[in-house]
């Protein structure tokens, strides 16, 4: 037999050991896909009614904004124009305004009322000329927005928890160390890891997923294969920063407190729950070095704006950078 | 005359300002049952680390039949370590199969299943194994490949004395398939029925070596346990002890 083939037949038993570990504890098994489809039916309730009980207006960086904005009950959001007509077209937002050389550009949905009745507030009173645009598209509800957040926060969890702490807790009870003494390599035990792990992190996605939209027919307007190979890149970014997360660890009490600050800025910065539109620009630009947050980007816009592969390819690149740098470290650094 | 399978030339192994092991110099022949004793901390566990592979001296040389360790010695090598967990959930046939997916040619499952009598727990849970069971399948996995030399680390602690008597039986049968074994003990009775030959160890020095009856002859004592006391003033544990 070849080297590459014994190294074969090495990974492959690494990898069925690992599978089988993990089938075999039902516990954790059943919690990785009970614990999601809990989240979405849980969101879907809470969130059931409409989007929002006050006026939203996305206001694109000017000065000299119209009264309106400052209005009670009105909330205002700042961000470029891209991303303000992109949220007016799902109707995360009911008006969108531009002031430019003393005229004041804005936007409504031709779909949404409170659009319409922020269009007749506004022409009440701003005395300075406006030029009007619009733009179309359904409202999307919450849960349609969220379920990519929830989707991507449980292959964040999978990932790096069921690789980080599995190979600290392998480490520290001496089973690493028995398997230094056989011909397995470094590259074989990890790459198993990898894969085992990105399997159950793509099933366990999967029929979730299936599930979840079966029942609550949530938006999902572009193509499955492009989500699933964001799905793919994503687990294999997140599994490989837990394997760099872990490759010297030693105790499980430091490797919690690792995951845990690798896993928290994403929950909250990534946009899971909440978009980070309006936030201040070092928060948004922090959130694009976090792999989720690449994740979250390209699913939405797949699911939501039926972006094709040239739209997400730099969240892709992104990935497969993580996915590389996450591999060499942990491969580097690895001790047994 | 034996063929000398490893031998040892000033080994040492420090840890920060630790010396576990300071200057060790000796040879194990083909065949043999070569024993390191000593109380706890002595620099056993640490000197068979280096024989194994495992550690890197901080000065010194382990050499197989003369020369440095080959790129293969693990796939020559056996090893029991003291305190080995194996993955949750997994049975011994489970394990098995593992560890023979490591090897060209490993021995037959079935002959390792018969040899250590795992067929009662082959699909046991082997978290839910008794100390005996789980000694015998973690010997069964250092032996999956038919090595030439077999490492065991303390392979009797914790055990109660009717499972200690079995393994003894195990490790006498492997003794007489001609493998060179290399064990580490507390236990006196141990070392006097299983070594060939011993060495006693303390703060990472040899303190003497020979084999058990000269040991005891040399010194004029009625036996191991009394020797090691008026050594190290400390006692071994006498497996009559741990029976009561």
């Amino acid at each position: 037999m070849s080297a590459i083939g014994r190294s074969f037949r090495r990974m492959k038993a690494v990898f069925i050991a690992r599978n089988l570990e993990y089938l075999r504890d039902r516990a954790s098994f059943g919690w990785n896909l009970v614990f999601p489809v809990l989240i979405v039916f849980a969101l879907a309730v809470v969130f059931s009614g409409p989007p929002r009980a006050l006026f939203t207006i996305t206001t694109i960086s000017s000065d000299d904004l119209p009264e309106l904005v400052e209005f009670p009950g009105v909330e205002a959001i700042e961000t470029d124009r891209l991303k303000a007509l992109d949220r007016l077209s799902r109707q995360q937002t009911d008006l969108v305004v531009e002031v430019v050389d003393g005229s004041v550009n804005y936007w409504v949905n031709g779909n949404s009322a409170s659009g319409a009745i922020l269009e007749l507030l506004l022409t009440y009173t701003e005395t300075r000329p406006l030029k009007r645009g619009e733009t179309d598209g359904d409202a999307i509800r919450y849960v349609d927005w969220v379920v990519p957040g929830i989707l991507g926060m449980n292959m964040m969890y999978s990932a790096l928890w069921g690789v980080g702490y599995v190979v600290v807790r392998y480490r520290q009870s001496g089973y690493l160390r028995r398997l230094k003494a056989t011909p397995l390599t470094k590259f074989e035990f990890l790459s198993a890891q990898v894969l085992s792990r990105l399997l159950v992190t793509l099933t366990a996605s999967t029929i979730v997923f299936v599930g979840t939209n079966l029942i609550l027919d949530y938006k999902m307007v572009g193509s499955i294969w492009l989500l699933f190979l964001i799905a793919l890149m994503g687990g294999l970014a997140m599994i490989t920063l837990g394997l760099a997360i872990a490759c010297r660890t030693e105790s499980k009490e430091f490797a919690d407190g690792l995951l845990n600050a690798v896993t928290f800025p994403m929950l909250l910065l990534s946009g899971v729950w909440f978009s980070l539109d309006g936030s201040p620009e070092w928060v948004q630009m922090f959130a694009q070095v976090l792999p989720l947050t690449h994740v979250l980007e390209a699913a939405r816009a797949v699911m939501l704006d039926n972006a094709g592969f040239a739209d997400i390819t730099i969240h892709l690149a992104v990935l497969v950078g993580f996915c590389i740098v996450g591999m060499a470290l942990s491969i580097k650094l690895f001790k047994w | 005359m034996s063929e000398v399978i490893l031998s040892v030339a000033g080994l040492e192994k420090s840890y920060d300002d630790v010396i576990a092991v300071d200057g060790l110099d000796f040879e194990i022949e083909k065949g043999e049952c070569f024993g390191l004793l000593g109380p706890n901390g002595a620099g056993k566990s640490t000197t068979l680390a280096m024989l194994e592979g495992m550690e890197e001296p901080t000065a010194g040389s382990v050499r197989y039949y003369g020369a440095s360790l080959p790129s293969d010695y693990q796939t020559r090598v056996g090893i029991q370590f003291q305190a080995t967990a194996l993955q949750d959930f997994l049975t011994p046939f489970d394990n098995l199969k593992l560890f023979s997916s490591f090897y060209d040619d490993p021995i037959p499952m079935d002959q390792l299943i018969e040899q250590f009598r795992l067929k009662d727990f082959l699909h046991r849970d082997s978290r839910r194994l008794s100390g005996g069971q789980r000694q015998r399948l973690l010997l069964a996995l250092a032996l999956v490949h038919n090595p030439e030399i077999v490492f065991l680390d303390e392979p009797t602690t914790g055990l109660d004395p009717r499972s200690r008597r079995d393994l003894w039986d195990v490790v006498s049968d492997l003794k007489a398939d001609g493998r060179t074994l290399i064990l580490t003990t507390h236990y006196m009775e141990e070392a006097e029925v299983l070594c060939d030959e011993l060495m006693i160890l303390s703060h990472g020095k040899t303190l003497l070596q020979g084999t058990p009856e000269q040991l005891i002859t040399d010194a004029g004592v009625s036996d191991l346990d009394t020797l090691f006391l008026s050594l190290t003033g400390e006692t071994l544990v006498k497996t009559q002890e741990v029976i009561e």
